[in-house]
């Protein structure tokens, strides 16, 4: 038995904060620029009481709309996510309640960002490959947006809400779809990007000050903090290291990869790597335009956005690559078939 | 990489025109000198001359000299 992905769909909240908006507040970026520096131009917002749970469950519910299976198939729901809905229930299991799933049927959440697809497919692979499940609903959704203070420039123009449910399933075949996977972990990078309130180390802060940065940024404990420098430097030097591991492990040359698909930070980190590696363009897909970063979602909202351009056919040889806060990263080849 | 074709990089990172830069410059007195700014330059540093440039070292640097600093010996006339 071997897991392979049958189907992606995925869904954003209503409302779109545009570059326009950005630059009203923020008035030393026009809506050009910050489209030139970024390659966003815009980016969907969750509502105040709309949670990553409810992303999750609108694109698994789109899923099942474009008919791949019955709800009643699944056998695991996998939830990532670092925005759930509690500490305590599991957030997958609330999902499957919304989803009406059968009760034969396992969930967890597990709690990683731009990797996550990546750790999500991993975990959907070894589970039909073990034979511990046939059809696997890999659902990928964060609500950054809420962790993000309004007058921090450095991350509200690049993080956008987003949900993606992925159908990972079993079928009988002599070669490995999804594999082989590279996995990497570096927690001396953790302070680079986190939210260093709200847990269990150290509880939100009521009434937090705001403290600009040398940059103008303004956030409070309670929100996102990210290092884009120590964040791009990492990045550099991990994704072209994961990509040769990759490569090295499927005896294969970049030359024969026909689609890469990386998660989607922001258009000079991708075009940086795109260049640094030797990808032509038409092999390498950017979809972040309209969207923005959104974390897990990323990778398999621009696997569908190629699938819909036609630029993903039956039978491609695919790299993903995903990287992130964590540190945490992974790469692994899949074959796409239809 | 020539002093003039560095200093072209800076100029194409902070959207001036061509020949702007004389190398004298402050760093904020050129334009948005941000995260994103930062990021490009560090792009421009590994993709241009190889080099790996440390968020410390930059976050240090106030002037279009002190970047200059940052390559030494791999910036000549």
């Amino acid at each position: 038995m071997k897991a392979l992905i049958e189907a992606i769909e995925f869904y954003f909240p209503e409302n779109a904060l545009g570059n326009e908006a950005l630059a009203q507040e923020w008035t030393s970026l026009s809506a050009d620029q910050i489209f030139e520096r970024t390659g966003i131009r815009e980016r969907r917002v969750a509502a105040p009481d709309e949670c990553a749970s409810d992303l999750g469950v609108a694109s698994a519910e789109r899923l099942f709309e474009s008919g791949p299976c019955n709800r009643e198939s699944i056998d695991f729901l996998l939830f990532c996510t670092q925005s759930p809905d509690f500490f305590i229930p599991t957030t997958a299991c609330l999902m499957h309640e919304r989803l009406a799933l059968p009760t034969s049927c396992g969930a967890l959440d597990f709690n990683l960002g731009c990797s996550g697809y990546i750790y999500g497919l991993s975990l959907a692979k070894a589970l039909i490959e073990s034979g511990q499940a046939q059809k696997v609903l890999l659902v990928t959704a964060d609500t950054y947006s809420k962790f993000i203070h309004p007058r921090d420039k450095s991350v509200r123009a690049l993080f956008g809400d987003a949900g993606a449910a992925t159908l990972v399933t079993g079928i009988e075949a002599d070669e490995s779809l999804i594999g082989p996977v590279v996995l990497g972990t570096d927690g001396q990078g953790a302070e680079n990007f986190i939210v260093p309130t709200g847990g269990m180390r150290r509880a939100t802060v009521p009434d937090a000050h705001v403290v600009a940065d040398a940059d103008g940024n303004c956030r409070t404990v309670n929100n996102l903090f990210m290092d884009g420098l120590e964040m791009f430097n990492f990045t550099i030097r991990v994704v072209p290291q994961t990509v040769r591991t990759l490569l090295s492990k499927a005896g294969k040359s970049m030359e024969e990869i026909d689609l890469f698909v990386f998660h989607q930070p922001n258009a000079v980190s991708l075009e940086h790597l795109r260049k640094k590696l030797g990808i032509p363009g038409e092999k390498f897909v950017v979809a972040l335009e309209h969207y923005g970063n959104t974390v897990s979602a990323s990778i398999p909202i621009a696997l569908k956005n190629a699938l819909t351009k036609g630029r993903l056919r039956s039978g491609n040889l695919v790299m993903l690559v995903g990287f992130g806060v964590g540190y945490s990263w992974g790469g692994l080849l899949l074959k796409w078939l239809t | 990489m020539t002093y003039r074709e560095f200093y072209a990089a800076l100029e194409l990172i902070f959207q001036l025109k061509p020949n702007t830069i004389q190398g004298t410059e402050a760093l904020d007195d050129l334009g948005e000198w941000d995260s994103l700014a930062k990021i490009s330059f560090i792009a421009m540093a590994d993709a241009e001359l190889g080099a790996a440039v440390s968020a410390k070292a930059l976050l240090a640097c106030k002037t279009v000299q002190h970047l200059v600093k940052l390559f030494d010996g791999l910036i000549t006339q």
